[in-house]
């Protein structure tokens, strides 16, 4: 097998080092110890031996190049396959040592499920891309430590399967592309930065979702009398400032679903404030900037901040502070379309709503002279809460109090 | 730079003078495999270390003799405090390189369950090998206290503190000598003047003539000894183990010898050991000299060397390798041998990192990746 041999950190904590002379050459049969490259680190210069018998095939790097720790120095092949963890013909077992001295293990885990045979040793990204690719982890071979899969094994295994589909995630090896060709966008900049924060939301806090349907006809035409004041004083009023307004209100009542999770302190910190993180549609992506203090401020001056951002966003000159400190976000699907969705917490916060469009239904309007069939105006939103920091229970009685507030706006102003 | 005033018994050409250890001939082949094993591992150690598949490792290339020579007074009932180059005297005393291996990768064999640097070994049997500290001296004042309590219980067991002439700047060098002299504690100090500390040479250590004379404000005897002749340290160690087994109290014992090797594994010691030194130092290696002195007793003769060597290599090479595909400690080492009975706070973390697990897969070494 071959083994990619990476530049280990010789000293404690080196980051690189500089190749100043290769002992052998590709093609060059070495045995275990055998030293293969001399490598100067800022703490020494060491002779950096091989670490099994075998053929180099490969140098990857040339006399006064600088590799950084971790990157690969050469390639080894190997008659025998590693060594693989927990492989060991010890007689005694790790059990045993571990029950050693004093009282023994007084808490034990209750094994993990696991399918049938012992499950692969594989990195997270491994898994998830062997889940992606639909890849049997168990039939892939680990060149991690202790045999661990890497992602680089899976793609690898992949691309040996001669598999069709070209995914996002194909890397630099031959794999057949389709007859139109494809495009590579680099993974980074905003695109990554928005992938950090969902993946830091998605694996810190539990998504519940709840979704409502809220009679906005008096919220309609309430909007379109303050679009034409609004429009006096030059600012756009949408329906967002009303929105925001209710949350703050509603937010009011259920304070355990402002503010955020403070990890280190393992305190959960409630706003007596409200910092509403506006989910924003821009050209390089999602972006979350945040209007503050909503709970002190009128529709107008919200719809003027709500557009300024706008324009902000547009020319791409929000500034990252403004993208900070919210204690509660709203995301706006409403305008593109969809009924409902499941909107994604916006890390630290505890909960999110998300407002959905707006649409024209037959409904049940109950009158004096009972139940009549009317034309009303409908619009879903929908709550996700982190049931770690709040219940469920609460994120509903939060959007009731919401749809109570948007049927009948005129509450907005107790 | 072979400093008189300390005891030799092997010359040069390996004559000892009709000197009498006291060792049969197979207990001294064994003190020769016992150095050339110590050898063996510690090279075996830095190539693991340099390929990257353990994390640090700390040479003793020079001090074989000392170590040796000193574990050889001890008996199986006595107590080691050793210094982390010290692992010659537990290879002597018959810890298995295996074992020793499973404390270098961390495992979940190694008697520490990986919560020890790797070389800091901790052993119950078949010597008490007392859990090697990395912070300078603090192992002294504790080799004291554990004297004081065989002295309390009327037990005759006696212990070694082993520690470098650096260690003598160390607040534990002064109150653990201090008070084994005022309870004649039934301890050795053994101060391995191996002329560095890291880059600081021994001469900027102490403004005392030597590192055995301190001995003299604590009220117990100090000697000098040839550190790179088995047979002297065996011999000033042996009467010291005696006179405090005896009840007569501690002794400070200064081993003169050369750190051969780098400080550790992350040291460059050419940017600062005189090359001249070096040499000097290499002509009066431990084991070169126990070999001429083995061949004048006809117990040795050319290729042996290569014959424990090849044994040597073959044994720990293989341990290594058995070690290294060895899984780590379980998730639940984490919660064991602090409390009896764990309390509530910590019960929930365990369930906590247990249910993670389950979830997401046991955090595991690889590509510095993570899964917790
Ligand atoms: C209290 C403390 N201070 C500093 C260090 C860093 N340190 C590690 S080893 C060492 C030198 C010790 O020298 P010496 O006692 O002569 O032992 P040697 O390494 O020469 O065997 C130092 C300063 C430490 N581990 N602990
Ligand atoms: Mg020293």
């Amino acid at each position: 097998m071959a083994i990619e041999f990476k530049l280990p950190d010789v000293g404690e904590g080196v980051a690189e080092g500089e190749v100043v002379q290769w002992l052998v050459g590709a093609g060059d049969a070495v045995e275990e110890h055998q030293s293969v490259v001399e490598v100067m680190t800022d703490k020494a210069t060491v002779e950096i031996p091989s670490p099994a018998t075998g053929v180099i095939t490969a140098l990857h790097a040339e006399a006064g190049d600088v590799v950084e720790v971790g990157g690969v120095l050469f390639t080894l092949e190997t008659a025998d396959a590693p060594a693989v963890a927990g492989a060991a013909s010890s007689t005694e077992t790790a059990a045993q040592a571990a029950g050693g001295t004093g009282s023994g293990a007084v808490l034990t885990p209750t094994p993990p499920p696991k399918p049938v045979g012992a499950k692969a040793l594989a990195t997270p990204s491994a898994r998830r891309v062997a889940r992606e690719l639909d890849i049997e982890l168990s039939e892939v071979a680990g060149t991690g430590r202790n045999g661990v899969i890497r992602r680089c094994d899976v793609e690898a295994a992949h691309g040996a399967g001669g598999a069709s589909t070209v995914g996002a995630h194909a890397s630099t090896m031959d794999v057949p592309t389709g007859a139109g060709g494809e495009t590579r966008v680099p993974f980074r900049g905003v695109r990554r930065k928005i992938s950090e924060a969902m993946v830091r939301s998605r694996d810190s806090a539990v998504h519940f979702t709840v979704v409502e349907e809220v009679d906005v006809t008096e919220l309609v035409a309430l909007r379109e009398r303050a679009k034409a004041v609004g429009a006096e004083q030059g600012v756009k009023v949408t329906y967002m400032p009303f929105i925001m307004k209710a949350v703050a209100k509603a937010l009011e009542r259920f304070p355990q679903l402002n503010g955020r999770l403070d990890e280190q302190a393992g305190e959960i910190v409630r706003c007596h404030y409200v910092n509403l993180g506006i989910a924003t549609d821009t050209d390089t992506g999602l972006l979350v900037p945040v209007i503050e203090g909503v709970e002190r401020k009128g529709v107008l001056a919200l719809a003027g901040e709500l557009a300024q951002l706008a324009q902000s966003a547009r020319t791409g000159r929000i500034s990252p502070e403004r993208l900070k400190g919210s204690t509660f976000s709203i995301t706006n699907a409403g305008n593109i379309g969809g009924i409902h969705a499941t909107p994604i917490i916006n890390h630290p916060d505890i909960a999110i709503l998300g407002v959905h469009r707006i649409m024209k239904r037959p409904g049940v309007v109950e009158g004096p002279e009972g139940d009549r069939i009317e034309v009303r105006q409908y619009m879903n939103f929908s709550t996700s809460v982190d049931h770690r920091l709040a219940d469920g229970a609460d994120g509903v009685r939060f959007l009731v109090a919401l749809k109570e507030l948007l049927e009948c706006p005129g509450l907005l102003a107790l | 730079m072979v400093d008189a005033a300390a005891l030799s018994v092997i010359g040069p050409d390996g004559d000892a003078g009709g000197h009498e250890c006291g060792l049969s001939d197979d207990q001294l082949l064994h003190c020769y495999r016992a150095m050339l094993r110590t050898r063996v591992f510690d090279e075996i150690c830095m190539k693991l270390q340099r390929s990257g598949r353990v994390g640090f490792s700390v040479p003793n290339l020079g001090i074989e003799g000392m170590q040796v020579g000193a574990a050889s007074a001890l008996e199986k009932t006595d107590w080691v405090f050793p210094s982390y180059r010290d692992f010659g005297m537990a290879l002597y005393h018959g810890v298995t390189p295996l074992r020793m291996m499973h404390n270098m990768f961390g495992n979940g064999l190694d008697s520490a369950k990986g919560r020890q640097m790797s070389v800091h070994f901790s052993f119950e049997e078949p010597i008490h090998f007392f859990s090697i500290s990395s912070p300078i001296g603090t192992h002294i004042p504790q080799a004291v206290g554990a004297a004081r309590a065989f002295q309390a219980r009327g037990e005759d067991h006696v212990c070694l503190a082993s520690f470098g002439d650096g260690g003598t700047s160390s607040l534990g060098f002064h109150s653990g000598l201090n008070f084994a002299g005022v309870w004649k504690a039934p301890v050795v100090f053994l101060c391995q003047n191996n002329g560095w500390a890291i880059s600081c040479p021994s001469s900027g250590q102490t403004a005392s003539e030597s590192f055995a004379i301190k001995a003299a404000a604590y009220g117990m005897p100090g000697v000098k000894v040839d550190g790179n002749d088995l047979l002297a340290v065996r011999e000033v160690v042996g009467e010291a183990v005696g006179r405090a087994r005896a009840g007569e109290g501690p002794t400070l014992v200064e081993a003169v010898t050369f750190r051969m090797g780098g400080h550790s594994s992350s040291d460059d010691p050419t940017r600062y050991v005189p090359a001249e030194e070096l040499e000097a130092w290499g002509e009066r290696d431990p084991i070169d000299r126990f070999e001429k002195y083995l061949a004048q007793r006809g117990l040795w003769s050319e290729g042996d060397e290569e014959h424990v060597r090849e044994d040597a290599l073959a044994e720990i090479d293989a341990a290594a390798k058995e070690a290294g595909a060895q899984a780590p400690p379980g998730l639940e080492t984490i919660f064991s041998d602090v409390y009896e009975t764990l309390p509530d706070h910590l019960r929930a973390q365990g369930e906590a990192v247990f249910d993670l697990s389950r979830r997401k897969g046991e955090a595991a070494a690889g590509g510095g990746e993570f899964p917790l």
